[in-house]
């Protein structure tokens, strides 16, 4: 196994055009379970915590190195509220954003905040060189992403006009260490509009349009139409069954974070 | 009665505290012997098939493959892997290798290599035919008619009846249940499932073997039972019983599940085939599907009571899964009711029925509560929905029912272990001091009155009551040996089992008591077949009861001698001197030291050496009781349950080392916890286990658990050492039938299977037109 250590963005990208097929590795935490437990053996890892550039988080941009520990205390709540939730706080000091996007697993902690903001993905290349995606054009399946051999994801783009008024929840079998059975992001701007996106309940972060059409044409939503918002985000999201729970109780519990979200951020 | 001691009593430190947290190479694992060869396992991916051809060749001529063992090559006699007394109550239905696997998981080949990966790679190269067989994955599969016979084979031993797939069967009946449910004036009957649950020891089972310079086979595991494992590994290996020295050292939980013989019979054969040295660790996912699990169980229970809330009858029908083996059926079957029924013993009528039945999955064995913890939850919401029924107070309906000081049960006579039991009359119970004590520090009374919530997260509180025993009289047995050094120091040799638990110290407290020295001069060395007397080790909460009444019987005799020498040398009676401090001290003031007494014996006048061993084979098996209170939030919407609060109130009898007994309820209630609300095996429709390993399968971690209050009320044991009884395992029958009353209290819904997983909980919430 060769381990490619780059100390800035320009080696990296030459490290990825020298061995396109490399695997990346920033925080480990998925990739080293692969690794240990499900005998995965990469021929090439490109190692990138020490590539500053993906360490910023400034101006609306997020460094696909930043790691959960520091997102905890990110201007973003929903993603604070979501780093919070991350694993234990061993997980939190190695596992990275661009990790979430890297893996694209549909639990991924940090996606369903990207996918309701709205948020576009920078990635590069020596050959190609930079491109920015919107979230739903970079993570196409689970565990599937747009990403192209040699290219590097290097953060995520987020709007500038986002309001304070975002919350996050996830329902899992226990309180740390967990992965979610159902999670979901909500941001509600000053004009009543609201953008929902959930986790864990579909092949990919999901939106749920239908739902976010009907409340946000409502200034000042009643409880009625916080419990219809709730059933319809219930309507659209797409589960599955597995280990962790059927997809009955995943929709149901979507519909019951979908409506808690809204209340919270009515309060 | 406790602050009569000295040493017993106080929180000392733990004897192998600093070598643990230092990181001393103490374990099993940590040994590292040149040449030594590694094991590795071709488990079944079948759960129920007979092998037609195995053909080990492509594996045995790998380059670094030593040996290949399978049911071609190795012992072909019958035993029970179940490390218990002798004869073991468990059947003789395993072999060492056998041509049928029965189920996803079972042995079929263990290749010994140069290295892991070498072995591990050679399993790839070993070819299996197998004729897959029908297979019963469930209860209900297993018992139906027609279902396939697991133990078909001719040579199994002790199998209750083997062609209905049932490895044991209980019906004990005192008085008339049926007519005396006619006399009741409230009766509730329920049933309740219980799942597999895994001890997640943070050390998985880990065995080395090598011969010694004179030949011999040294076994250097992580058991509960290095004595059982001597006797079992030396049958089927065919070897004298002063061929083999078995060595435990310190072990990193074991929890029942190293009460087993699960690789010293494999790494002996390797090593005495090939006299190298052979080492064998599980992984995590073969320590949750190779190693030994906690018993499911299906139990229906019916309580009836009369106008006085006086219990009048209890019935309680048991059937448990003992998955493709029997190990601990019979005897973890007999706890359901032995460790239950005699806490109500005012009900004059009662019936205990119960089957044990194969199935293709995997095997049960002993867990913490053993029984005790399955039966517990049926029978203790059967409760609650009595007091209901009744109008009581849960601890009201407990007040009025439950055994007391001078009283007994027909149970203790009638259910033993694999075998009637012994009468016993109880001779220390304070109940009442833990139902007050727990309802106090918990504030059952306003949090049991305050109306129901109505929104979505709703708060509730439920209690409930409990036993279990120290130890299995007239079966087993400890010992101890105490030789004195002459600086007035000790050594303590005893066969006990420390696993984690603590008991090195607990032992010590009680020989440094007696002799009136610190712990600190009492040097403990304990499972060493070849150094230490016999015990039967670590299991059935009988350590401190039964070893440590060895331990202070020994330290008694030693204390005798020690009068004797001092008395010459004091020129006094033996009767007149006082041992303490370190010193024997004569009733006009004068003393002579520890020290100089040992030397005198050692080199003066009249030499020998002080020192003794005693053995203690209990009479009884005093019960430690409990009472449990929980706090929980149900929030109604998601299913999702959270324990606020959570009380222990035990009666331990006198704790010898506090801080460790409430370390061991704190411990119990944990695993309870993770039982009742997250911890259970999934299973594909083919048998296979879904999440063996610590990721998948949730045990509660810190953030998960509320403060764990453990109370240990004043109580003094005659017959125990110091006035002491046991306390590893209680702790783990409170969380489920404690938090299943309190989801009733929060929400009107009753839960019959554990775990209460938030789908659960909220698809019994969805039934009722909750939530």
């Amino acid at each position: 196994m060769q381990i490619l250590r780059p100390r800035s963005l320009d080696e990296a990208l030459d490290a990825l055009a020298a061995h396109p097929g490399a695997t990346l590795l920033a925080g480990g935490t998925d990739l080293m379970v692969q690794v240990n437990y499900q005998g995965r053996r990469p021929e090439v890892v490109v190692a990138l915590r020490r590539v500053p550039e993906l360490l910023q988080m400034e101006d609306g941009f997020v460094g696909a190195g930043v790691t959960w520990s520091r997102l905890t205390s990110a201007p973003w709540p929903g993603l604070a509220q979501a780093a919070r939730t991350v694993g234990s706080p061993q997980i939190r000091a190695m596992g990275t954003l661009g990790g979430n996007l890297g893996t694209a697993s549909p639990a991924g902690d940090g996606l369903p905040f990207l996918a309701a903001v709205g948020a576009g993905v920078e990635v590069a290349s020596r050959a190609g060189g930079r491109r920015t995606l919107a979230w739903d054009q970079f993570l196409v399946g689970p565990k599937r992403n747009s990403l192209q051999p040699g290219e590097l994801i290097l953060g995520v783009r987020l709007p500038t006009d986002l309001p304070q008024r975002q919350e996050f929840a996830k329902v899992g079998a226990r309180n740390a260490m967990v992965i979610s059975i159902a999670s979901a992001c909500l941001v509600r701007f000053a004009d009543g509009a609201v953008r929902i996106a959930l986790g864990s309940v579909g092949p990919t972060p999901l939106r749920a349009p239908r739902a976010e059409a009907m409340i946000s044409a409502d200034k000042h939503p009643s409880p009625a139409a916080a419990a219809e918002f709730g059933r319809l985000v219930a309507e659209e999201v797409r589960p599955i069954d597995d280990h962790r729970s059927t997809a009955a109780y995943r929709r149901h519990a979507a519909g019951v974070i979908a409506r808690r979200l809204l209340e919270r951020a009515l309060a | 009665m406790s602050d009569k001691f000295e040493v017993v009593g106080t929180s000392e430190r733990k004897v192998d505290g600093l070598a643990l947290i230092t990181g001393r190479p103490v374990f099993a694992g940590d040994l590292d012997l040149p040449h030594t060869l590694h094991l590795a396992l071709l488990a079944s991916p079948h759960a129920h098939a007979r092998i037609r051809r195995i053909d080990a060749g492509g594996a045995a001529r790998l380059p670094g493959v030593a040996l290949v063992l399978t049911h071609e090559n190795t012992p072909s006699l019958r035993f029970t892997t179940a490390g218990q007394g002798y004869p073991e109550p468990s059947p003789y239905d395993a072999r060492m290798f056998d041509s049928k696997v029965r189920f996803v998981g079972d042995r079929v080949a263990v290749v010994a290599a140069e290295s892991p990966r070498l072995a591990r790679e050679a399993l790839s190269l070993i070819a299996v035919d197998y004729e897959v067989l029908p297979a019963a994955l469930s209860l209900d599969a297993a018992l139906a008619p027609g279902a396939p016979v697991i133990h078909d084979e001719a040579d199994a031993e002790g199998i209750w009846d083997a062609p209905h797939n049932l490895a044991a069967a209980l019906d004990v009946a005192v008085g008339d249940t049926p007519a005396a449910f006619a006399e009741c004036v409230a009766v509730v009957e329920t049933t309740c499932e219980t799942q597999y649950a895994q001890h997640a020891p943070l050390e998985t089972h880990v065995c080395q073997s090598y011969l010694d310079d004179n030949g011999r086979l040294v076994l250097y595991t992580s058991t509960q039972v290095p004595f059982h494992l001597r006797r079992i590994v030396a049958r089927i290996l065919d070897l004298p019983i002063h061929r083999i020295r078995v060595v435990k050292p310190r072990i990193g939980g074991g929890f029942g599940v190293k009460q087993e013989v699960l690789l010293e019979d494999v790494c002996a054969l390797v090593t005495m085939r090939t006299g190298r040295p052979a080492r064998w660790e599980y992984t995590r996912s073969e320590e949750f599907v190779s190693a030994r699990t906690r018993h499911p169980f299906r139990i229906r229970v019916k309580v009836g009571a009369r106008e006085d809330g006086v219990l009048h009858a209890i019935e309680m029908d048991a059937i448990q899964n003992t998955g493709a083996y029997g190990t601990h059926s019979l005897t973890v079957l007999s706890n359901a009711g032995s460790k239950t029924l005699p806490l109500y013993n005012k009900a004059p009528h009662l019936r205990f029925t119960g089957r044990s039945v194969y199935t293709n999955l995997p095997v049960g064995g002993a867990y913490r509560g053993y029984g005790g913890t399955q039966a517990s939850f049926p029978l203790e919401t059967a409760l609650d929905r009595l007091a209901e029924r009744l109008g009581l107070d849960p601890v009201e309906l407990r007040r009025r029912n439950h055994i007391g000081s001078g009283e007994t049960s027909p149970i203790f006579a009638e259910m033993g272990e694999g075998r009637e039991g012994v009468p016993m009359i109880i001779k220390s119970c304070a109940i009442p001091e833990c139902l007050n004590a727990g309802m106090e520090a918990f504030g059952w009374a306003h949090k049991r009155a305050r109306p129901r919530d109505t929104g979505p997260v709703r708060r509730g509180v439920g209690m409930s009551l409990h036993m279990q025993g120290s130890g299995i009289p007239l079966i087993d047995m400890g010992a101890a040996t105490i030789k004195m050094n002459d600086d007035g120091s000790f050594h303590l040799l005893i066969g006990a089992t420390d696993l984690g638990t603590g008991s090195d110290t607990i032992l010590g407290q009680i020989a440094a008591e007696v002799l009136g020295v610190r712990l600190e001069q009492i040097v403990v060395y304990s499972s060493d077949t070849d150094f230490t007397p016999f015990d039967t080790g670590a299991y059935a909460s009988s350590t401190t009861y039964v070893t440590g009444k060895a331990v202070e019987r020994a330290a008694r005799e030693v204390e005798e001698q020690i009068r004797r020498v001092a008395a010459v040398m004091l020129q006094t009676e033996a009767g007149a001197v006082q041992l303490g401090d370190g010193r024997v001290i004569a009733p006009d003031g004068r003393s002579v030291t520890l020290a100089e007494v040992c030397t005198r014996a050692y080199y003066g006048a009249d030499q020998f050496q002080i020192g003794a061993t005693a053995s203690c084979v209990p009479e009884e098996s005093p019960p430690p009781f409990m009472a449990s209170f929980a706090e929980v939030a149900v929030d109604v919407e998601t299913g999702q349950v959270r324990v606020l609060d959570y009380v222990a109130a035990v009666d331990c009898g006198t704790p010898i080392n506090p801080r460790m007994a409430e370390g061991q309820v704190e411990g119990a209630v944990a695993n309870g916890i993770g039982y009742a609300l997250t911890e259970e095996y999934l299973f594909t429709p083919g048998g296979k286990v879904r999440n063996a390993d610590l990721s998948r399968y949730k045990i509660p971690r810190t953030l998960d658990l509320p403060p764990i209050r453990v109370i240990l009320v004043d109580s003094y044991e005659p017959t125990g050492p110091m006035g002491a009884k046991s306390i590893a395992e209680i702790g783990i029958n409170g969380p489920a039938p404690s938090i299943a009353n309190a989801i009733y209290h929060a929400t009107g819904v009753r839960l019959a299977r554990t775990p209460f997983t938030p789908e659960r909980v909220w698809r019994a919430l969805r039934e009722a037109g909750i939530g």
